[in-house]
Parts: structure tokens; C-alpha cells; sequence
């Protein structure tokens, strides 16, 4: 047979496979159920978390023959919502949903994801009163709730108590303010080594704005002019903005990209600002001796604290191809024996009452405790498009940061876009 | 008769799919913009021509179409002026030459994602390929190529030379290859230099080939999407927020399709006047070059 | 005269493959390094240990079914490139050796609708495979490129080419215009069709944005999405692992092009577009 005749041929058959592959998982993999779970992270890293996830995810499999579990991971927490937003449009969002606070009003006001509480009703294994009422409630909409908590943290700093020893440098006091801290910060910048590591990302830097007496939205969260370009956050960003470039106790943002590696982690920085996940990859880091890692709040000069706490739940897709067994994955997950074992990684704090008393009983997890009451919800818990805040804030950020720009009028442009951007909606 | 019914046929399946996936997007292309409709809302009034004129008096907009004009002005030629001469060169009876035309594509088939990731480590500010190269040339440079707004479009400008040298170098070999070597032989005769015949007998003889690079180099050019979407998101200071992205971000992550549409729209109008205007320019130097 | 012209072209060739070979070259070296370990200065490149591990960690990440993405890319593009030879070469054929009313116009349409690809499309299209449900499914990935106007242009002007005598003989002897395409015509274009298809296999395997807003579901990803993963990943804190990624993006087409390319850069210039 000639080539191009055998090529063209070819075409017939491809047809055939096209269309099969076309029917859907079930005709492939015979009597497999795909139950497709949507949550953020990517490629692995084979630490401790990674591995105890996965054989969480095995068990429910072997619980539940002729269940696969496909974890869709999308890297970034913005990046994440925006493609599980597409996948809604296209009916083709995954079964079970990860939610977080930060970004879950936009799930819950279009109706993404489903009401639970017909699933809660209808199952008496099932105890809603095991959870933190609280933490319940950053997804409820009257009767209706939408996700069934995993967990939570509120931001803090980090600090590497062998990086303040080797310096001799006091740890920080719980009412530290920021001339504490720069003072704190200096002591601790010598050589390659910097007393704090700045991560340009709003999620985190926001605090910085909440502890200087400023806020980014007015409290119905419909304008932003007025609020984030205040007087407040100008200092604020200024602030930020001079411990890299004028007291220069935190590495430029093109250092850290070109080092390639987290200073954090490698003893290189003796704080910064994270959640409670930050354990997780402590505890792998090889640098790091974790005995010597505590937490303090952020600093505020009114001695009033405030932080942001970050929440984790799975909800249920409103095209979801297999709910019931969404449910069941779901009540597995938020169960006492796999939320008993999942917080041993130290990704969170475990949403229910059970397992977070139980796993309190480090100094470092009682601390986590203690800073809780100071925090509030996340923006995006009530506002449903917090992203475009995101995103200008952050592109606010790193003018400032990156190029230079001047933070007072940067926040002016920035909060002038944002409203711009909200009366298109 | 039969015959034509046959070439109807024959041309029917891809008439329909041009149909289908090229000329129907357009027109609906056109009745979305006048729809304010966010994708996750079922309301979708009609607004009349409200995208098009918010659009136009949005800074961002003419932001993001500047961007893709200068993208464009230096890259097009620039690669054009590359790839001919590497097509000059490469068009030589060498041993072994075939090794090389092979080396010069492989660029053009290594996929965006990872030759975007390869460049973010060349263009990385310490230890990046190229500022490694300037230390070792005793030039102490710290340049953060992407993460300047001086820089950042001039580097994906020069990645944009080196991944697209490929095709054109092969379309122009395969126009330098198909010019009768009689017109060599009597310049040769007249006495001309080698510069002298590339200048009075390849080029003009290329018109049609450089026509058709130069038509497509600049459509895709302004449609640029994957480097910029991987490597600088737009930033730093929206000097890289091409209009492909710029479009990109209103439709799939502001979820505005009514208005990305009009944008579109509005690109598609800048496109065709683009290529419209090549066409006039070069036309002069197309006779004997038949297009239809 | 003639010896200094060919050290000049020899020393340009060295020249110009080494800057296009070196970014490869360095890609591979930094993909050996340690996982996690910091950005390698340039004279400690080529590492004191090869961790060729790093290949089989990337190809067995857990989350990430580098085997599922690869068996998309290959289905996707080889049906999709048959189905563009067949359906472009049919109407370059047509638009090459039949002349028909409406012949001129309808090509322009074709050479036209090259300006209208991507960008300007992507949303009416993106709806279209919405309401007949093709979303994250190949059929959305494979129909919208079924057929490609660069083709039939290629083809188009392949065709001719060839002596119309060609096509007369074979008609006195009763051929119908499906013989003379099918029996004629396509085998003394074997080198256009080889160009043709390697040029939209090209193009559909680097493809990234359509691929990126028509799938959802991590089944359904092509190599090229799927593994965008690992950019995002680390962040900048695990180059070698990204670099690795890289490479196994890389190495599928690179292998296909070299076995490839004789045939390909000939048939562009033998069929060179007048």
C-alpha cells in the first residue's frame, strides 16, 4: 500500500478511536468511576503532605472499589479560580470542589456549587455540629450552606529562632510595632542574610494594610477609591516598600527570583509572613531545624493585632456527574480518622473541634490558637469579584516594589481601575 | 457542467469548515459586542455600541494595542532581515548544510511553554544565561530582563527572532531556490558583484515570498499570546500587555464577553488595515506573481 | 577567493548554530542538577552528578498524567492532520485543475480567513463547542482544526505545478476527476503533502491558548497545557525539575522533526511557494 493512501486510511481509524474516546471515561475504563476533585497545587514534591494526601486518597479508592480519584490541580489560588470559573461555563466543572475563603463568593453567589445541606439532612452519620460554627458559616447563605469545612489558618510571622540566636537578637514581643520589627529586622541583616523575606502577594502582604489602620474596600466592598489609595495605606506601602529599598533589611524581589530557592527555608531570612501551610514545607526543608521555628502576630502600633484567616472546604459542582459519591468523598475527608491523620502534615488547623483540640498541644499550634480571635474573613468571602482587586493591588505592589513607582499614586491609579473595572459588571 | 459541480464538491468540506470556524465567528464576533454579558450571569442586554465606546476611551486598551504596534515594528523586520540572510546562507552547496537548515528550525518546533521557560531562565538576572555570559565577558551586569519595563518587550522581541527563524528561513530558501539561475548567469555576465545580485536579482525576485512572510509574520505578531501569558503576564508596568492578552484577560478571566468582543473586533479592523497596506505597498513588485 | 567565502560561511554557520543550539544544550545540563537546588552558576553547569532521576520523578508525578497528556497530543494532531491533507488537498485540487465559477473569490476567502485565525475567533468559537457540548472533550480540540487554509494554499500552488497534460491523459482514458486527484495528482505530491502535514503538525502540537480554554479537565489536557503545570509550580524555586518538564515537552517533537526533516525542508523547497 502506498504511504499516502495508508495515511488517508488512517483517518478512518483515528475516527473510530475519536469517537470512542469521545463517549467518556465510563466506555474506556469499563465499570470505573472517575470522581474528579478541583483543588489548587500542581506538581508534587514528594514531602510528607504529598505523600499522607495521597494514601488519603488511596484508602477512599479502596473503601470504594471501582472508584479512581483524579485530582485536577491548578498551581496558582487565582489561576485556580479563574479555570474552575471556565470549566462551570463549559458544564464541565469537577465533582467535589476546594474552596477557599478568599475567593468563595463568586462559587456561592452564581450558584456553582450546590447546597449542601440536602446531603447534611439526609445523612444521619453526618454531624454538622462537629464543625466550628464559625467556620461554617463563611459559606452559608441563609439556610443553605456550600462547603463542608477541611480547615483554616490565619496569617502570621514566621520567625527562625536559630537565625535570632546566632545574632543574639531578642524574639519578638507579642506587642511588637513596626519600629520594633525594623529595628528586629536589622539587627538581623548581615551579608547575604536579611532580617525578613517579602513575598509579593496580596493574600499575604494585605495584613501589612489591615495593621496600619487602612483597608482596601469601603465596608460594603463596592468602592475602592478613598480606601486603598488612604492616607493609611500610603504609609503603609512606603513602609513595605523601604525595608527593601531603604533600610534594605529584606532582599530585593529580583534577588529572590534569582536565587532560585526560598530564603526562608535556607536560613537566609529570619522571618516572614505565611500560614499556617508554611509547616508543611518546614518540615521538609533539610535547612531548617524545626524546634527553632515560632510565630508572633504582625506588627501594629496600636497594640490591635488584625489578621486575615484563609479557610479550606470541599463543595459539590453544580454539573457534578456523581454527587452522591462527591458527598461521600467529602463526609471521608471532613471525617474524624482522616482529618485526625491529615493534620499531622501541619498544613492547617483542622475545622473540627475534635482534631484541632487534640493536635493543640505544641507551643507553636497553641500560639496559632491565641491569634485566631484577631482575624478576620477574607474579602473575597463576601466580594464576588475580589480577583480584579487581586490582581490590580498586586500589579499596584510590584510597580512599587519592581519599578520604582510612587506608592501614593500607584495606590490612586490602582483604586481608580478597580471601580472602573467594578462598573463594567 | 459536471466538472463544475465536482469542484463544488471537492471544495465543499473546507468551504464549510471556513464557514463554520472562520467567516460565522466573525459576524457573531460582532453581534456579541453590542451584549453586555458577564459568562457567569444569564443577563445579557443589549447595549448598542457601549463596548465599543468604553473601550476606546480605555487607556489600557491603547496601552495594550501600542504594545503589540511596537511588538510588531521590530520583530517582523527584524526577523525578516534575519531569516533572509540565514536563507542566503544556508543556500550554499556546502558539506553538511542539511545539518545545519536542521539545527536553525529546531527552534520554531520547540513548543511555547517550554521555550518559555527555557528564556525566563536566560533572561533570570544573576545567574541567567545571558547576564552569566556578560560576567564572563568581565561585564558585571544585573539586568532582570523580564522584570524591567526598559527591557522586558525588547527580550520577548528577541526570543520572537529566534523561535520564528525557522519558517521563514524555509520559505525563503524555497523562494531564493525557485529564482531562474539564467538571471544569475547574465549579471554574472554584466559584471555585477555578489552584493550587486542579491541586491538586483534575489531581492526583487522574492517580493512575492517576502510578501507573503511579512503578511503572516505581522498577523500572528499581533496576536502574540503564549510567551507573554507565561512569561510576564503583561507586566512589568503593562509595557508586555499585547492586545492578544490584553483580550485573553478580559474574556477568560474578567469573564467579559460582550466586551472582548468589541476588542476583538476592533483588532480584527487594525489587522485588515495592516495587511491591506502591505499589500498596496508591495504590490509594484508583484508582477508576474499570481495570487488567484 | 572562493576558500575565504566558504570560512566565512563556515565560520558564520558555527556561529549562528551555537547561539541557537546553546539555550538547548543548557536546558539539558540544568535539568541534571539536584531537584531544589539553586540556579547553577556558569561554571559549575554540567553537574558533578548527573540526577537523571529528576526524569522519572516529573514522568510519575502523581497528579500530573504525563502519559494521558501525551496520548492527547499524539491522537489529537495525527487525526487532525490527516483530516487537514485530505479536506486541504481536496480543495487545492479543485482550486488548482478545475477551473469553476466563483473559483477566484472563494480562494481569496481562504487566503483571507488566515488573518482570522485565533485570537479573533476564539470566543464565538469557544460558545459554538459550548451549546453542541464538545467543551473538554478531543472533538473540540480536533473539529475547529479539521481543515487549515495555510494548507490549501501550500497545496494549492504545489498543484500547479504540475503539467495540466497530466491530468488530460488520464481523463481521455475515462479517469473522473476522482482518479486524476487520487491516483495522479497526490502521488507526485508527496513532498507538498509531507510539508503540509509536518507544518500543521507543528502547529498543533505547540498549540497552547485553544487547547487552554477548550479543556477543563485534567484528562483532557494536551502535553503542552499539562505540563505549563510545572512553570507555575515552583515559582522559580525548582529550575531543575522545570527545565526537565522542558525537555520531555521538547524531546517528542525534536525526535519527530529529525526523522523528518529531510523530507520536510526539501519538500518546502521543491514545492517552493512561487
Amino acid at each position: 500500500m502506498k504511504a499516502w493512501q495508508w495515511s488517508l486510511r488512517t483517518i478512518a481509524i483515528g475516527g473510530c478511536i475519536a469517537a470512542l474516546a469521545g463517549c467518556g471515561e465510563e466506555g474506556v475504563l469499563g465499570t470505573t468511576v472517575v470522581l474528579r476533585v478541583g483543588n489548587w497545587g500542581g506538581a508534587g514534591d514528594d514531602n510528607e503532605f504529598d505523600r499522607t494526601l495521597a494514601s488519603i486518597y488511596r484508602q477512599f479508592e479502596r473503601e470504594n472499589p471501582g472508584v479512581k480519584i483524579m485530582i485536577e490541580g491548578v498551581p496558582d489560588s487565582q489561576d485556580y479560580v479563574r479555570k474552575t470559573l471556565l470549566a462551570y461555563v463549559a458544564n464541565a466543572e469537577p465533582d467535589v470542589i476546594a474552596i477557599d475563603a478568599s475567593s468563595s463568593a463568586i462559587f456561592i453567589d452564581n450558584h456553582i456549587v450546590r447546597d449542601l445541606m440536602p446531603f447534611v439532612e439526609a445523612d444521619p452519620d453526618f454531624n454538622l455540629s462537629d464543625y466550628y460554627p464559625n467556620v461554617v458559616d463563611i459559606t452559608r447563605r441563609g439556610e443553605a450552606i456550600h462547603a463542608i469545612p477541611m480547615d483554616f489558618t490565619p496569617m502570621v510571622l514566621y520567625y527562625n529562632k536559630a537565625v535570632f540566636d546566632k545574632m543574639q537578637v531578642p524574639y519578638p514581643n507579642w506587642n511588637w510595632t513596626r519600629a520594633d520589627f525594623v529595628e528586629t529586622a536589622k539587627k538581623l541583616t548581615k551579608g547575604e542574610q536579611f532580617g525578613f523575606q517579602f513575598d509579593s502577594w496580596m493574600p499575604g502582604w494585605i495584613v501589612w494594610l489591615w495593621n496600619g489602620g487602612g483597608d482596601v474596600l469601603s465596608p460594603d466592598g463596592k468602592k475602592a477609591a478613598g480606601f486603598l489609595d488612604s492616607p493609611d495605606n500610603i504609609s503603609s506601602v512606603n513602609f513595605l516598600r523601604d525595608l527593601i529599598v531603604e533600610a534594605k533589611v529584606a532582599p530585593n524581589l529580583s534577588q529572590v527570583a534569582a536565587s532560585g530557592v526560598n530564603y526562608f527555608e535556607n536560613n537566609l531570612t529570619a522571618m516572614q509572613i505565611s500560614g499556617h501551610w508554611s509547616m508543611v514545607t518546614l518540615k521538609a526543608a533539610k535547612a531548617i531545624d524545626l524546634s527553632k521555628i515560632d510565630i508572633a502576630p504582625i506588627p501594629n502600633d496600636q497594640g490591635d493585632p488584625k489578621t486575615v484567616m484563609y479557610e479550606m472546604g470541599y463543595g459539590i459542582g453544580k454539573h457534578a456527574q456523581h454527587p452522591d459519591l462527591a458527598w461521600k468523598f467529602i463526609k471521608y475527608m471532613t471525617s474524624y480518622r482522616v482529618q485526625s491523620r491529615y493534620h499531622t502534615t501541619g498544613i492547617a488547623i483542622s475545622a473540627r473541634r475534635d482534631v484541632s483540640r487534640e493536635k493543640a498541644t505544641t507551643e507553636i499550634e497553641k500560639k496559632f490558637l491565641k491569634i485566631i480571635p484577631t482575624a478576620r474573613g477574607p474579602w473575597g468571602s463576601k466580594v464576588e469579584s475580589y480577583d480584579i482587586v487581586e490582581q490590580l493591588g498586586q500589579k499596584m505592589m510590584d510597580g512599587v516594589l519592581k519599578n520604582g513607582e510612587d506608592p501614593a499614586s500607584s495606590l490612586k491609579s490602582a483604586a481608580h481601575e478597580i471601580d472602573r473595572e467594578f462598573s463594567k459588571l | 457542467m459536471k466538472r463544475q459541480r465536482t469542484a463544488w464538491l471537492f471544495v465543499a468540506p473546507a468551504t464549510l469548515h471556513l464557514l463554520v470556524f472562520a467567516l460565522i465567528p466573525i459576524f457573531a464576533s460582532l453581534y456579541l459586542s453590542f451584549f453586555k454579558w458577564h459568562i457567569l450571569k444569564p443577563a445579557r442586554p443589549f447595549v448598542g455600541i457601549h463596548n465599543y465606546s468604553s473601550t476606546l476611551v480605555e487607556p489600557k486598551f491603547w496601552n495594550a494595542m501600542w504594545n503589540s504596534t511596537r511588538y510588531a515594528i521590530v520583530s517582523v523586520p527584524l526577523g525578516i532581515i534575519v531569516a533572509l540572510l540565514v536563507a542566503v546562507l544556508v543556500n550554499q552547496k556546502l558539506k553538511g548544510i542539511t545539518v545545519f537548515r536542521t539545527i536553525f528550525y529546531t527552534p520554531s518546533i520547540t513548543s511555547g511553554v517550554a521555550t518559555a521557560m527555557l528564556w525566563i531562565y536566560i533572561y533570570l538576572p544573576e545567574h541567567g544565561l545571558i547576564n552569566s555570559m556578560l560576567s564572563a565577558l568581565g561585564k558585571n551586569n544585573k539586568t532582570d530582563f523580564l522584570n524591567d519595563p526598559a527591557w522586558a518587550m525588547w527580550a520577548l522581541v528577541f526570543m520572537s527572532v529566534w523561535t520564528g527563524l525557522g519558517p521563514r528561513m524555509v520559505l525563503f530558501l524555497a523562494g531564493i531556490v525557485g529564482i531562474p539561475q539564467t538571471l544569475y548567469e547574465a549579471a554574472e555576465l554584466d559584471g555585477a558583484s555578489m552584493l550587486r545580485q542579491f541586491w538586483s536579482v534575489t531581492l526583487p525576485m522574492l517580493a512575492p515570498t517576502t510578501l507573503f512572510v511579512l503578511l503572516t509574520s505581522t498577523i500572528s505578531a499581533f496576536q502574540v499570546f503564549t510567551p507573554v501569558y507565561m512569561m510576564t503576564k503583561g507586566g512589568p508596568l503593562d509595557t508586555t500587555d499585547v492586545i492578544g492578552y490584553h483580550i485573553y484577560w478580559e474574556a477568560w478571566s474578567k469573564f467579559n464577553v460582550g466586551m472582548a468582543s468589541a476588542q476583538t473586533f476592533l483588532l480584527l479592523i487594525v489587522i485588515a488595515a495592516i495587511a491591506a497596506f502591505q499589500y498596496r505597498i508591495m504590490k509594484n513588485q508583484l508582477e508576474g506573481y499570481s495570487v488567484a | 577567493m572562493k576558500i575565504l567565502k566558504g570560512v566565512i560561511s563556515w565560520f558564520l554557520l558555527l556561529l549562528l548554530g551555537a547561539f541557537l543550539i546553546a539555550p538547548f544544550a543548557w536546558m539539558v545540563f540544568v535539568s541534571l542538577h539536584e531537584s531544589k537546588s539553586a540556579i547553577p552558576v556558569m561554571s559549575k553547569l554540567v553537574p558533578e552528578k548527573a540526577h537523571w532521576e529528576n526524569y522519572w520523578t516529573v514522568l510519575t508525578m502523581p497528579n500530573i498524567p504525563v502519559a494521558r497528556f501525551f496520548l492527547n497530543s499524539i491522537l489529537v494532531s495525527v487525526i487532525a492532520v490527516m483530516g487537514q491533507l485530505l479536506i486541504s488537498s481536496l480543495a487545492a485540487y479543485a482550486f488548482a485543475r478545475i477551473p469553476f465559477r466563483g473559483s477566484n473569490f472563494l480562494f481569496s476567502l481562504f487566503l483571507l480567513s488566515m488573518m482570522f485565525a485565533g485570537v479573533v475567533t476564539q470566543i464565538p468559537v469557544y460558545l459554538m463547542m459550548r451549546s453542541v457540548g464538545w467543551l473538554d472533550t478531543y472533538l473540540a480540540l480536533i473539529v475547529p482544526i479539521l481543515s487549515n487554509s495555510f494548507s490549501v494554499f501550500l497545496l494549492r500552488q504545489f498543484f500547479l505545478q504540475i503539467p495540466m497534460e497530466l491530468d488530460e491523459a488520464a481523463r481521455m482514458d475515462g479517469a473522473t476527476e476522482w482518479t486524476v486527484y487520487w491516483r495522479v495528482i497526490l502521488p507526485l505530491s508527496k513532498a507538498a503533502l509531507a510539508t503540509a502535514a509536518a507544518f500543521g503538525f507543528f502547529g498543533i502540537w505547540t498549540d497552547f491558548f485553544w487547547p487552554l480554554i477548550a479543556t477543563n479537565s485534567m484528562q483532557m489536557r494536551t502535553l503542552e497545557v499539562g505540563l505549563s503545570v510545572f512553570k507555575n509550580s515552583y515559582g522559580g524555586t525548582n529550575w531543575p525539575l522545570q527545565m526537565t518538564a522542558a525537555v520531555i515537552v521538547l524531546l517528542p517533537m525534536l525526535i519527530v522533526f529529525l526523522f523528518a526533516q529531510r523530507f520536510f525542508i526539501k519538500g518546502v523547497v521543491v514545492g517552493s511557494i512561487k
